[in-house]
């Protein structure tokens, strides 16, 4: 069964990921929510990308432009702005460092009793 | 794997567009209109490879949806104006300003061919105070024409100011401040990267 992930947590680092993606290669919609897909986020909905993009667009970090396509109207290809790449470097370096923070303590072995209040 | 879409598959992500779209009426048209486009091709291309329910199914809630794109529109927590509440004052004013006009000629008219079925003559009918002109109806032998009649000012008064009470439409205000602040940096970042 693939894996399931807390939207919450998804929520604060999707537009992070977006950044990243496009970043990567200019997409439009539903092309970005095959390539996150095909990273294993395989139960993110469209529902919370569209959104997403509009939001990053609404903010100035990813422009969007219309590219004509054979098998109907124009489709909305985003990538990207200065704003959007000043972005994605601060928010992966806060990521990286919250991460390194967060990763070691959820994984480390408990070796002893969780000590109570009342004892210290 | 790519599928065949039918016209009831074709009917289905339709529906699910315009539900969308009656959803967003909040939004600037052009900017509705957009997301309408861009929803059809995703949804198209999203049924081609799943089929035409999934591809809706995979949307989520629609309601969820649609108030994901306003947040991202407006803000999460910026007052937005309404103008779906903008229209319905003005054709609410326009209704009851219609019945009134009506009722009141119907009014006079059945006074004035009650007591003469046959009237020939000019008859005045001072309107309603502060809302209707006052109006001249000229009959011949029951038949009548009219002049006059019309709303006053105060009436488009009302049914402006009303509009944008309701739609709280000064906020409109804030919100193109916010977007040209938004295109201003956008270009100057633009410029910034290009001369780098």
């Amino acid at each position: 069964m693939a894996p399931t992930h807390d939207p919450q947590l998804l929520k604060g680092v999707l537009s992070l990921l977006l950044l990243r993606l496009l970043d990567e290669r200019e997409s439009y919609g539903y092309e970005v929510v095959q390539r996150l897909r095909e990273l294993g986020l395989t139960d993110i909905s469209e529902g919370s990308v569209y959104p997403a993009l509009a939001r990053l667009e609404r903010e100035g970090r990813v422009a969007a432009r219309l590219v004509s396509s054979r098998s109907g109207p124009a489709r909305k290809y985003y990538r990207p702005t200065a704003a959007g790449a000043q972005a994605l470097a601060e928010g992966t370096e806060s990521w990286l460092s919250l991460a390194a923070v967060v990763h070691p303590v959820l994984v480390r072995h408990p070796s002893a009793p969780p000590i109570s209040a009342e004892d210290t | 794997m790519a599928t065949s879409q039918t016209v009831l598959d074709r009917l289905r992500l339709e529906r699910a567009v315009w539900t969308m779209d009656t959803r967003l009426q909040d939004l600037p048209r052009r900017s509705r209109i957009n997301k309408r486009r861009e929803l059809r091709d995703n949804l198209r291309l999203a049924a081609a490879d799943v089929g035409a329910r999934q591809a809706v199914r995979q949307l989520g809630d629609l309601r969820i949806l649609a108030a994901d794109y306003l947040a991202a529109e407006y803000g999460e927590r910026t007052r937005r104006p309404s103008w779906s509440a903008a229209a319905l004052t003005i054709l609410g004013v326009e209704a009851v300003m219609t019945l009134l006009v009506h009722t009141g000629r119907a009014a006079f008219h059945a006074g004035i061919t009650a007591t003469n079925p046959q009237a020939t003559g000019t008859y005045h009918w001072t309107g309603i105070p502060y809302l209707i002109s006052d109006e001249t109806f000229t009959y011949v032998h029951g038949t009548h024409t009219s002049v006059g009649g019309a709303w006053t000012p105060l009436v488009y008064v009302i049914m402006l100011g009303g509009a944008v009470v309701t739609g709280r439409l000064w906020r409109l205000h804030a919100a193109w401040r916010r977007q040209r602040r938004q295109r201003t940096l956008g270009a100057t970042e633009d410029a910034a990267g290009g001369g780098a």
